[in-house]
């Protein structure tokens, strides 16, 4: 079998080699380096430093947090996405360009500015202190500070996806008797599924990479409110870097686990569909 | 009925898309709402089904008052023009969507499900999904699926509009047939002049949000009343012609007599001519028909199973044609089947003499406007004024240009001699009345006065004072509104002051005007009732609001100019004078 097919469009060989040679260059090699940095480490050594309570604690907050802060994002995202897809509003333009403020912010400042708003004298902050919850310094200020920051990726994943959704599919449903609720649940989220699941995968992988916005509100407690990637760092400043690389090894193999498990999700998915057919 | 429209109105940002539409649909009847893009006809559609409100007016199913009634409680199936089918959900669960949200048994809906897959054709498809279908199949599903919880309306909106040729004559014949296995009330939506004929028992043509005409396809291809329909449906051409005496006549030469009415005064007239009904002959004495006149051969198209043809007309036949530009107003559309094409052969160039079959008269009073003016360039300025220019556009017609320098002094003869043609405009200046009047007594029928700024009226205000005017008002404002997009209103306005007995007896009048109005024209309007002056009443309601016009109907000239001086002098809106029965 030969790869030479005459296709539509030129080049394929030309930009297969850019392809891999960029992936190499940009993300293999650095990620090669790191498990080979990680793997110089006597075994004993790299369990000890990854599954030390410190590192534990800091594996829970970062990737339940992350978990959290993607459903959320999901949950919210579609509503923002809808809003704007649907209707006709004044300010529709404004609003739609403040979603990705959080890209353009340096994330320390959206840290600073969050720690404003939550810290117990801060503007929320000190309405929520009678009140016995907590946001600044808690689990709960990291989960604020990473769906801020992912909040972007999960709504600009659903809006193309929503536009797609055609009027006639939901007024044939409510020619057919289906009710407002019925025709969300049974036509447009089956629909729109595969982009939400999209924008939770990418708002998923930004938060568990996210450090800026987090050590501020997070207040860094060790074992409650720290997450890896500030364990990475201060792994970095006592120059341990074998350390850090291991502590880095072992969220790259978790996240590349969970992301493996949802784009095997998607795939299922789309098999099923197409198995249903025959 | 199945379906009842009562004066069903619907705006879009100011302007009626569907504009005072009154509709009657029977049990088990196909109707098919005919009309061009933008002309209102899926607006009206999709306000059946409930999927948009209507500002005015009422919609009943089967006896049921549903104009508030949610789509969904509605009862009707739709079909869309891009199928709609749930793109996740293959064809048993598109079809038994409607059966689940009406939480039915499985086995009932599998039962249902087969039955309907059996009606269109579709058997053991069950499991595949919308992707794995072709277009016409996926029409299939979508009309299955419309179908299963037994809906009383069946609604398509231009199913077809997606496929190609051949299988949409296959998918017509399949809902044709569906529909009459069923017997269920269908109204199906195109622009397709031959898919209405193919598939109609009735179809009801509209434009520019205004049902025109209603009727069985043979009847309204034969028997137009509007231009719109005439040219709408199929080719035709159109001739300013005189209803005389002894019938139709077309450039001078009698035509046809069938459609005479006697006792009416010798006036202008649009007669339709379909081109199968134009015939073809090398000489005057071989044709069968009556004879027009001598023209040439043009062009000659072959399509088929049949041959068209432009003729242009002898210089010497006077049969104007209403066409879109001067360079056609002599060429003559022909259309010939194989057989006659044998019987006599043309070429290109060839001189030959051209008869008409049969000859069919528009009701319509408008034929044609006469620009009138004291000079020549004030008659052609006068002739290209936007109104104007917008009303002969859509109407599909002319304006002639008329000189009489004398215009509007006392005792001047008319200059131009012989009667004056369509309706007369005249432009708005200073002393409209004198000029007006001046024409009213030398015999103009139809009488516009025009401001120069005049644009498309929004509403029409329709009176008239004196009972003998009634019936030609309301034919000349049916006229009108059928080529505008405007809301009709009727001003009832009784002298004096207002008390329970001439209330009511007011109000007994206009609904008679309205019930007129509907029964011979096809005009839906809106009715007032006002107390009081007639002139003064008329010019309040006209000052109002922007963009109104007046039609008013008058019987005699006794105290014109009195009456007529606030409503005309200023030239402040366009005013139509229609003048019937006086001596």
């Amino acid at each position: 079998m030969s790869f030479r097919k005459p296709s539509v469009l030129p080049g394929f060989g030309l930009t297969l080699g850019f392809t891999t040679f960029f992936l190499s260059a940009i993300v293999l090699l650095p990620l090669a380096a790191l498990v080979l940095s990680a793997a110089s480490m006597h075994w004993s050594d790299f369990v000890r430093v990854v599954s030390s309570p410190r590192a534990l604690g800091s594996y829970r907050l970062s990737f339940g947090a992350s978990l959290l802060a993607a459903t959320i994002n999901v949950v919210f995202g579609f509503i923002i996405a809808w809003t704007l897809v649907r209707y006709e509003f004044p300010g529709r333009k404004i609003i739609d360009a403040l979603i990705d403020m959080p890209f353009a912010l340096p994330t320390a400042v959206s840290g600073i500015a969050l720690t404003t708003v939550f810290a117990q004298n801060g503007w929320i902050g000190r309405y929520l202190e009678p009140l016995g919850v907590k946001v600044a310094y808690t689990w709960l200020g990291v989960t604020l500070a990473l769906t801020l920051i992912s909040m972007p990726f999960a709504v600009r994943a659903v809006q193309p996806a929503l536009q797609e959704v055609q009027r006639d599919l939901e007024e044939a449903a409510e020619t057919l008797g289906a009710r407002r609720v019925y025709v969300l649940w049974r036509i447009i989220l089956p629909t729109v599924l595969p982009a939400l699941l999209t924008g939770f995968t990418l708002a998923f992988a930004r938060a568990v990479g996210e450090y800026g916005s987090v050590i501020f509100i997070a207040g860094n407690l060790p074992m409650k409110t720290e997450i890896t990637p500030l364990l990475i760092v201060i792994h970095l400043e006592e120059f341990d870097y074998q350390g850090a690389a291991a502590l880095g090894v072992v969220m790259l193999a978790i996240s590349f686990v969970i992301l493996l498990a949802i784009n095997l999700l998607q795939a299922w998915g789309r098999r099923r569909h197409v198995q249903a057919a025959h | 009925m199945s379906i009842t429209l009562d004066q069903v109105t619907k705006h879009y940002g100011g302007a009626p898309v569907v504009n005072d539409v009154s509709l009657d649909i029977g049990d088990g009847e196909f109707f098919v709402l005919l009309g061009p893009s933008g002309s209102g006809k899926s607006t009206l559609l999709r306000a059946i089904a409930g999927l948009s409100g209507v500002d005015h007016g009422r919609i009943s199913l089967h006896g049921r008052d549903v104009t508030h009634v949610a789509a969904r409680k509605r009862g009707v199936g739709l079909v869309f023009q891009n199928y709609a089918l749930f793109r996740h959900m293959t064809v048993a669960d598109n079809i038994e969507f409607a059966l689940r949200v009406r939480h039915m048994r499985a086995r009932a809906r599998r039962a249902r499900r087969e039955e309907l897959l059996r009606l269109v054709a579709l058997e053991g498809m069950d499991d595949r999904l919308p992707a794995q279908l072709s277009g016409g199949q996926q029409q299939r599903v979508a009309v299955a699926r419309a179908l299963a919880h037994k809906p009383e309306v069946l609604l398509l909106d231009e199913p077809f509009g997606a496929l190609d040729a051949k299988i949409r004559e296959e998918l017509r014949r399949t809902i044709r047939q569906v529909q009459r296995e069923l017997g269920i009330t269908t109204v199906l939506v195109t622009h397709d002049q031959e898919e209405a004929f193919a598939m109609a028992d009735r179809i009801g043509i509209m434009n520019q949000g205004r049902l025109l005409e209603v009727g069985a396809p043979h009847e309204l291809y034969a028997r137009p009343a509007t231009r719109f329909v005439a040219t709408f449906l199929g080719a035709a051409n159109l001739f300013l012609a005189r209803r005389t005496p002894d019938g139709i006549q077309v450039g001078g030469k009698t035509m046809g007599s069938a459609e005479r009415a006697p006792g009416a005064p010798e006036h202008e007239v649009v007669a339709v001519v379909r081109p199968e009904e134009v015939e073809l002959a090398a000489a005057r004495e071989s044709l069968g028909s009556r004879y027009l006149g001598n023209g040439v051969i043009d062009e000659i198209t072959f399509t088929g199973a049949l041959e068209r043809l432009r003729v242009q007309l002898d210089e010497a036949v006077h049969a104007p044609l209403l066409a879109a530009s001067d360079a056609d107003a002599r060429a003559l559309q022909v259309t010939r089947t194989r057989q006659v094409n044998r019987g006599f052969e043309v070429q290109q160039g060839q001189t030959v003499a051209v008869g008409l079959r049969r000859v069919h008269v528009l009701p319509t009073p408008i034929s044609s406007f006469t620009a009138c003016a004291p000079s020549a360039l004030r008659a052609d300025v006068l002739s290209r004024q936007p109104l104007l220019a917008e009303l002969v556009a859509r109407m599909k017609t002319r304006v002639a240009v008329r000189i009489e320098p004398a215009l509007g002094h006392t005792d001047a003869p008319c200059e131009a001699q012989g009667e004056f043609f369509g309706t007369t405009v005249i432009a708005a200046e200073g002393d409209n009345v004198e000029r007006a009047e001046w024409l009213l007594r030398r015999g103009v029928k139809d009488l516009l006065v025009l401001p120069e700024a005049a644009a498309p009226p929004q509403r029409v205000l329709i009176h008239w004072m004196g009972e003998a005017a009634r019936s030609a008002t309301l034919a000349v404002s049916a006229s009108v509104l059928r080529h505008v997009p405007a809301e009709a209103v009727y001003l009832g306005i009784f002298p004096g002051r207002s008390d329970s007995e001439r209330h009511s007896y007011g109000m007994r009048e206009l609904l008679d005007a309205r019930s007129e109005a509907q029964a011979a024209h096809g005009l839906e309007m809106r009715t007032e009732l006002h107390f009081g002056d007639v002139a003064q009443e008329l010019t309040r309601r006209l000052a109002e609001a922007p963009a109104q016009m007046l039609i008013v109907g008058v019987t005699e000239l006794k105290h014109f100019a009195q009456g007529f001086r606030a409503l005309l002098d200023g030239g402040r809106w366009p005013v139509l004078i229609v003048q019937r029965g006086a001596p």
